[in-house]
């Protein structure tokens, strides 16, 4: 069979902007009631979910925070090459298999840093989602190039977002979201509270699902029931309908939307 | 083209003595220059980009493909054609990509005559499909160079002129079959500002450099088949803008795309135009694409409405082109010595601790790519992950937001 060489690689982009939890937890916005540690729970859940599904599967997570991206699993000083130090940063005792538990050591701990360290002066409601979503493009491209001879991998991004768009990362993002077309990669899109045009147009482009989930306290479940199965698998499920794409541009001077436009032949501007 | 005339041909010049670029590092291996010689080879091509050109983004570009007796050679594995027609394929892929409103035609030579298999179009699937179609074709007789120029020339002179006019010649034969005089030819492609290039997968030709350099072209000949990639993919990157072309606005529609499955708004389903003469049953629901001037349906985009006449594309096609207007600056090579940190020096977008020598910095963000991703962020990924992390340094993109 050659299904069984085949492994799948999740590259989960978790949004940690400070500004948008704050309010999710204190409830302003009405019906999130949910904090970022309850996300993260959910979350490694999720990533203990998708190893179990084989052990070949691979797993990433990065935190795209409100100025930076850090990577949360790998990390850095080991490089990827988790399989070393397993047994002795794992906490064994519980019978736990060894991996979940530093996947989940690790999240936990480098979410801490994050949240200890990460506070700059400056606090904004936007989440700098392109530059995760390069970063994670990067390690893609570096893990398929480890791949041995005869082996697969298929990869695929969940971003799971909740803060606003941050409309200055267009240019960013759409050239991200092209070479994740090219590279024949997945992104989907899991929206805790925000509508956002960028990400359903990456998701549309890509061909990933995008969902604004009704409730956001039913995470865990999203994630397991929509978000896990491999995409070569979905067309099998019944998934919720897509959302209209709007398409539209806006022009550079007023950023107005547009249905027809003038475009400068020489440089494309849309006017 | 001048200094390449007088440079002369390779066998005139003096004996080029390669082995003296290796030598002998301490430890008496070659190694080191080798990898070295590896290296930069890997980045000249990121080098040689120029920056600060106008560049023709609207390109109409004819393919002339030779299906004459020479294609039958097997000097490229299997034989020429199929070699070529394999190359073409990813060359269509390529240049949509990075020309997503530009259009390509296809046209072939044999037997003395030259045939128009595809029209000007937008669409790269169709290409695809009608360059699989060539395989089985016989190649026969000799091929026209001029009949299928002045074919591509009558096309071509019609599109407006503030798009670039192109002609891409494939040729193996070594000869070629005209019915007339092939300079005349060549002065009305001159004329009509039609830039022809030329290459040759046998030797150089006298008549094909002079086309090609009346014409503000390009002539090469392969060396072999990874070199006639390379010849292919130079021609995918848009040329400068001659400057005879005028800078116009052109007037765009951004369709809207209706969904099915809109029952409440009592919306019927219709015949889209893209397939209205067909046969076939496809292109009738009612999702689609409407013109947002005269409402007709399209399947997919970019097109230009067949009723109104208005270009439609989409928002991404656009931005897609946005990465050759603002090319990203390439990254410093320095040391790994010269870092100061007490642990392996990291890459900061794949986390790999780097063991090359080099590590590339980004001038704007200050973080360190190894070579890999250094390659892979300028060659298809056109932003810096470190850039687009940071607020700061994400600046110069704020003046072109596209959607919000």
């Amino acid at each position: 069979m050659t299904e069984s060489s085949v492994s799948s690689q999740l590259i989960i982009i978790v949004d940690t902007n400070p500004v948008w939890w704050g309010q999710a937890d204190t409830g302003e916005s009405g019906q999130n009631q949910m904090s970022l540690a309850q996300c993260l729970e959910c979350l490694m859940v999720f990533s203990n979910s998708h190893l179990m599904m084989s052990h070949r599967n691979k797993l990433a997570v990065i935190a795209a925070h409100t100025d930076k991206s850090i990577f949360l699993y790998p990390k850095k000083d080991q490089g990827g090459t988790s399989a070393i130090n397993i047994s002795e940063e794992a906490d064994q005792g519980d019978g736990k298999y060894e991996l979940f538990g530093l996947v989940n050591n690790q999240i936990k701990n480098q979410a801490r840093e994050l949240v200890i360290n990460g506070g700059s002066s400056l606090l904004y409601p936007d989440t700098v989602l392109a530059g995760a979503l390069a970063m994670a493009l990067c390690y893609i491209h570096r893990s398929e190039k480890e791949v041995g001879p005869g082996e697969q991998l298929s990869s695929r991004v969940l971003i799971i977002k909740g803060s606003e768009d941050n409309p200055e990362q267009y240019m960013n993002l759409m050239n991200a979201v092209f070479t994740a077309q090219k590279q024949n990669i997945v992104v989907d899109a899991c929206v805790l509270d925000n509508d956002s045009g960028l990400l359903q147009q990456a998701c549309d482009i890509t061909g990933g699902i995008y969902l604004k989930i009704p409730q956001v306290s039913g995470l865990l479940q999203y994630l397991l029931w929509i978000f896990l199965p491999d995409p070569t698998e979905r067309h099998k499920l019944t998934l919720p309908p897509k959302a209209q794409v709007d398409y539209r541009a806006a022009c550079f001077c007023h950023r107005n939307l547009i249905d027809i436009g003038y475009q400068s032949s020489i440089p494309s501007f849309v006017a | 083209m001048g200094d390449e005339d007088e440079k002369g041909y390779r066998w005139e010049t003096e004996y080029e003595k390669t082995w003296e670029v290796i030598e002998e590092d301490d430890d008496g291996t070659i190694q080191s220059s080798v990898d070295d010689i590896i290296h930069k080879a890997k980045r000249r091509r990121l080098m040689e980009k120029l920056g600060n050109i106008r560049l023709g983004m609207m390109r109409h570009l004819f393919l002339v493909i030779d299906l004459s007796d020479a294609m039958k050679d097997q000097d490229l594995k299997p034989t020429r054609l199929a070699s070529t027609l394999k190359l073409l394929e990813h060359f269509v892929e390529e240049y949509f990509d990075q020309n997503p409103i530009s259009q390509l035609g296809i046209i072939t030579t044999r037997n003395k005559r030259a045939e128009k298999v595809a029209e000007l179009g937008g669409n790269p699937r169709r290409h695809i499909t009608t360059l699989q179609s060539l395989v089985n074709k016989t190649c026969q007789g000799e091929p026209s160079l001029q009949n299928s120029l002045d074919l591509a020339n009558q096309t071509l002179r019609h599109m407006p002129s503030h798009a670039s006019r192109e002609v891409l010649v494939v040729l193996g034969s070594l000869t070629s079959c005209d019915p007339g005089d092939i300079s005349e030819t060549i002065q009305l492609l001159k004329d009509n500002n039609v830039r022809c290039s030329i290459i040759g997968l046998a030797a150089e030709v006298r008549v094909c450099k002079r086309i090609c350099q009346e014409t503000n072209g390009k002539y090469f000949v392969i060396l072999d088949e990874g070199h006639y990639k390379d010849l292919l993919i130079s021609h995918v990157t848009p040329p400068p803008a001659t400057s005879t072309t005028e800078s116009s606005l052109i007037k765009m529609g951004f369709p809207h795309h209706s969904l099915s499955g809109d029952k409440n708004k009592g919306e019927k389903a219709s015949m889209c135009m893209c397939h209205l003469d067909s046969k076939v049953n496809q292109g009738f629901s009612s999702s689609g694409y409407f013109c947002p001037q005269c409402k007709s349906k399209y399947c997919e985009l970019p097109i230009e409405c067949k009723s109104c006449g208005l270009t439609l594309v989409s928002a991404p096609h656009l931005a897609r082109s946005y990465h050759h207007l603002f090319p990203l600056e390439t990254f410093m090579e320095t040391p790994v010595s010269s870092i100061p940190t007490d642990s392996a020096v990291c890459c900061f977008s794949c986390q790999i601790a780097v063991e090359d020598p080099n590590v590339y910095q980004c001038g704007r963000c200050q973080q360190l790519y190894c070579l890999d991703c250094d390659l892979f962020i300028h060659e298809t990924l056109h932003s810096c992950p470190g850039c687009a992390c940071s607020r700061e340094t994400q600046e110069s993109s704020q003046q072109f937001v596209g959607l919000t």
